[in-house]
């Protein structure tokens, strides 16, 4: 097993070089000269002097290769640049965001865990029923639904029209609720589709007879028996709406005005402040790989071939 | 003729409010300039904010737009992005992939490392990304969507022309002298489109909520060309006022995002054998009932 | 006879539905196991043999419904028409499973010793360590080397003979009083088919089971069998011990399926002998008698009417209007 995860560990190293490469490159490759921008946004109509100390300061004038091992040591180190707009330094701003961003995403990816599960039991245990059909409506309007209107549908009919939750704010549980429920609802409905299909073709499988030959109600086999066998199936969806979810979180914080990384990343974007989105892709990216790597190692556990092969390796 | 007779064969078994569905969004895409009552962009600022009436039947936005037009011209907007989303997407993605699909060996390999890779990142935040580097505009949002396609497509073209390559009749032109070009033009790439195009319709509805969310954040299609994102964002700070001003365009977009994933979900073969269904098997014990049971 | 008899079948009909259609792929079956006995179902595939054994349990995939009539008496319960959760409480309990293929029947997420501890658990009451201790020396039954290292061992790590091996100790983890084995020996290897046959033989002495085994093996069941019931088309075509059976055939298709079997005084490069014809499909109940159009013997009233199972005393009772006619007709004689 050990083997295994020592090629995964590779596999994530040198996707993690690729994820910096990508992220100084798009820096590099952005239209109209970088020096030219930032010295106008000091003082308009920058003078060609200026310019060039900008670039001095910057290291705009070293070759590509030397550029990119700067940063990429200043990276290591926290130091992520200074946002053109602002110009705070933007390592310190991504910590004190990050633990908003986790939260929400964390907590979103427990609600639509709980949910899914729920959801796809409910089809599983009463095939063909109310429970079923309601839990295959759910899905379908969760994965159809945009998330915006998600969020708007839940603050009007929760926080405006019946005051239930704040909407907006980080104090407390019940101001979570609104936006967990939101970033959680995508890959809730895709998580539920997931277990629903996972079990039902587990019950088809010859084993779920075997198991029904040995008394066990249906309910038995679906959990003790079809259950331990979507895991790795689960495991992996699971890591693949992760990555939604970081798509998710820019919009879901603008909406609730949290001041996470996904809302300073947005203001990037719009704003074209370079070192802002380069700092936050690379934020992005490689929460992404290391959340891959725990899929993998995750799904090694769950699934008794995979654990043996890398034991033999 | 054969090919057709199977899409109609296909058409007849797709579920009828997903085909409803869609093809109302796509009529109405089509048909938007001549179907929209009012010019989607005329404001008048006496009428804002209007409940709906027979002159205008869905009610007015904030600068007292006609909200049915708009309604009915964003379908345009979608139906038009998606297009091209899907267009560029797929080009690409058949292109790599038929190309690993047909040459094997070590330009797969390559070939789909990098798509591996393309697959292995979050799309859309480098997509975000890029339009953060080049500035947002109508050709940066559809370049970025496609970007975050294009591996997809890819990886179902390359499955996909593996399977067309081993057909044994692709074997037989082989060895009957067929020329490289003849079999990838004339035979591979073909077959290799018709079956992607069918998997690119459960895509579309992703597509559409992604040009929505894009435009929805600011960063997507840029005012004033009416469309469903844009519409609810700017009705948002009025939501306790004019709440179906907010509920009307993600109600719209909503549904036809269904019906592309109720035609996606029909396309996918996750079928499992489920209950029989209770008139079945009324029906069939009807039938049995006539036959002659053993004395007991 | 009937207090010895742990299994009695008599009359059944199986009428079975899905999405697609309705057929009876049983139609009248009836007999019975003696304690302690085996018999064999043979017949080719299609022919019923597997509805017969498992629709009565509630085996049946999702998607399929079966409605039994006639009568299944079990160690004196009457089978057909008992509630799911009462049958719940028979199968693996006093009728223990075995499948064809042990790769697919067991489950490849779990080690091999929960999957039969859940057994003892279930039907015996154990706790979870007197169950797993139940497993080892169920393991130790069934002969698998080295069994400590066995219960954790997942199904893929085993051979396909190993596989069977825990199969069978799942069936008679609760020590059954009736065995069900669907074709146990045909996914495995020639060489490891007799070993699991002399694993069944030892088991059944020792536990005195009675075991149905279902095949298409004819030397399986020369070697295990006592008596044997050949199935054709839903229906027994003939049932009899198996001396009776196998060495003086008596309906056609029995004898043209034991004439198809290759033997040792064949030439080399003799061309292979099998049964003209292919048998019908399943669906509604036929008039007459379904090996009609392929029996070499056939005469008119085939086609028309269903000849019922008859036999004297000393033969196999056998479902054929020729060669019932001919046996009257001797009797009368004498």
């Amino acid at each position: 097993m050990s083997t295994l995860i020592a090629i995964r560990l590779r596999n994530a190293v040198v996707l993690l070089v690729l994820a910096t490469m990508l992220c100084f490159a798009l820096v590099v490759s952005a239209p109209g000269n970088v020096a030219v921008l930032i010295a106008e946004l000091r003082t308009p109509k920058a003078t060609f002097e200026q310019i060039r100390v900008v670039e001095e300061e910057l290291g705009l004038n070293q070759p590509l290769i030397l550029r990119y091992g700067s940063w990429l040591n200043g990276a290591l180190h926290g130091n992520l640049g200074v946002s053109y707009k602002t110009g705070d330094a933007i390592g310190p701003a991504l910590a004190s965001r990050l633990p908003i961003t986790l939260t929400l995403v964390v907590g979103g990816a427990a609600f639509a865990m709980l949910l899914s599960f729920a959801l796809g039991f409910l089809g599983a245990l009463w095939p063909g029923r109310f429970g079923d059909a309601l839990s295959r409506v759910i899905a379908l309007l969760g994965a159809s639904m945009p998330s915006f209107f998600v969020g708007a549908l839940l603050i009007y009919a929760l926080a405006v029209e019946l005051g239930l939750f704040p909407t907006f704010g980080t104090a407390g549980l019940s101001s979570w609720v609104l936006p967990w429920m939101t970033i959680g609802l995508l890959p809730a409905a895709v998580l539920s589709r997931v277990v629903r299909v996972g079990l039902e073709e587990a019950m088809a499988r010859p084993f779920a007879l075997t198991a029904s030959a040995k008394g066990l109600s249906r309910r038995a086999i679906l959990f003790r028996h079809a259950l331990p066998n979507i895991a790795p199936t689960y495991i992996n969806a699971l890591g693949a709406q992760g990555g939604a979810m970081v798509v998710g979180a820019v919009v879901v914080e603008p909406l609730f005005a949290l001041k996470g990384v996904a809302d300073l990343f947005l203001q990037g974007v719009l704003f074209r402040d370079f070192m802002v989105v380069q700092a936050c892709l690379l934020v992005f990216l490689t929460s992404f790989i290391l959340l891959n790597l725990m899929v993998d190692i995750g799904m090694m556990f769950t699934d008794p071939k995979l654990r043996r092969q890398g034991a033999n390796a | 003729m054969r090919r057709l007779r199977d899409l109609f064969q296909a058409l007849a078994q797709l579920p009828r409010l997903a085909f409803l569905a869609v093809g109302l969004f796509v009529l109405l895409g089509v048909l938007a300039p001549w179907l929209a009552p009012y010019d989607p962009n005329a404001q008048d600022l006496l009428a804002a904010h209007a409940d709906p009436s027979w002159q205008h039947w869905l009610g007015t936005d904030h600068l007292g737009r006609d909200t049915l037009s708009r309604l009915i011209v964003s379908a345009r907007t979608s139906l038009v992005g998606m297009s091209l989303v899907l267009l560029i997407a797929l080009s690409v993605g058949i292109t790599i992939g038929t190309v690993a699909g047909y040459r094997r060996g070590w330009v797969e390999e390559v070939l789909m490392r990098i798509v591996d890779v393309g697959l292995a990142m979050p799309s859309l935040i480098v997509a975000l990304a890029v339009i953060g580097i080049f500035g947002t505009g109508y050709w940066n949002m559809i370049l970025a969507l496609a970007l975050a396609w294009w591996p997809g497509s890819a990886r179902i073209s390359r499955a996909v022309a593996v399977g067309v390559m081993n057909r044994p009749h692709i074997e037989s032109l082989r060895v009957l002298g067929a020329s490289p070009g003849r079999i990838y033009f004339h035979h591979l790439l073909p077959s290799t489109i018709g079956a992607v195009l069918v998997y690119a319709t459960a895509d579309a509805g992703a597509v559409a909520l992604s040009i929505a969310t894009l435009s929805f954040l600011g960063l997507g299609i840029q005012p004033p060309t009416p469309e469903w994102g844009q519409m609810l964002v700017d009705a948002l700070p009025y939501l306790e006022s004019a709440p179906w001003q907010v509920i009307l365009p993600g109600l719209v977009l909503t549904l036809v995002v269904i019906g592309f994933n109720l035609l996606g979900e029909s396309i996918a073969l996750n079928r499992v054998p489920t209950p029989l269904p209770r008139r079945i098997l009324l029906k069939r014990r009807a039938v049995a009932a006539g036959w002659k049971k053993a004395a007991p | 006879m009937t207090s010895t008899n742990i299994l009695q079948v008599s009359h059944l009909c199986v009428d079975l539905y899905t999405t697609r259609a309705a057929l009876r792929p049983v139609d009248d079956v009836s007999y019975e196991v003696a304690a302690g006995e085996t018999l064999a179902i043979v017949g080719e595939s299609g022919s019923g043999k597997t509805v017969l054994n498992f629709a009565p349990l509630g085996l049946m995939p999702t998607g399929v419904v079966t409605d039994l009539s006639g009568s299944i008496l079990f160690d004196g319960q009457q089978l057909v028409g008992l509630s799911e959760p009462a049958l719940r409480r028979i199968r693996g309990g006093k009728i223990g499973t075995i499948f064809q293929d042990p790769m697919s029947a067991l489950n490849p997420a779990l080690r091999i010793g929960r999957q039969i501890a859940e057994v003892a658990e279930l039907h015996l009451g154990m706790t979870s360590s007197q169950a797993e201790a139940r497993a080892l020396d169920l393991l130790k039954l069934v002969r698998m080397s080295d069994p400590e290292a066995r219960l954790r061992q997942y199904p893929h790590e085993l051979s396909g003979g190993l596989r069977q091996r825990a199969m069978i100790a799942i069936a008679i983890a609760a020590e059954p009083k009736l065995l069900i084995a669907d074709e146990p020996t045909t996914a495995l290897d020639v060489t490891v088919q007799a070993q699991i046959i002399g694993l069944l033989k030892d088991l059944q002495r020792r536990l005195n089971t009675a075991i149905v085994l279902i095949t298409h093996d004819m030397g399986v069941v020369a070697s295990i069998a006592a008596r044997v019931a050949v199935m054709y088309a839903g229906r027994l075509a003939e049932y009899g011990s198996v001396e009776e059976v196998l060495l003086t055939p008596r309906h056609p298709y029995t004898s043209g399926l034991i004439a198809a079997l290759p033997s040792v005084d064949d030439a080399p490069g003799s061309p292979f002998r099998g049964l003209p014809g292919t048998p019908p499909v399943l669906g509604a109940p036929l008039p007459g008698c379904a090996f009609a159009p392929r029996c070499p013997q056939v005469i008119d009233i085939c086609a028309r009417r269903y000849p019922p199972l008859a036999g004297g005393a000393g033969t196999a009772a056998v479902a054929c209007h020729v060669v019932n006619a001919r046996q009257s007709k001797e009797q009368a004689h004498a």
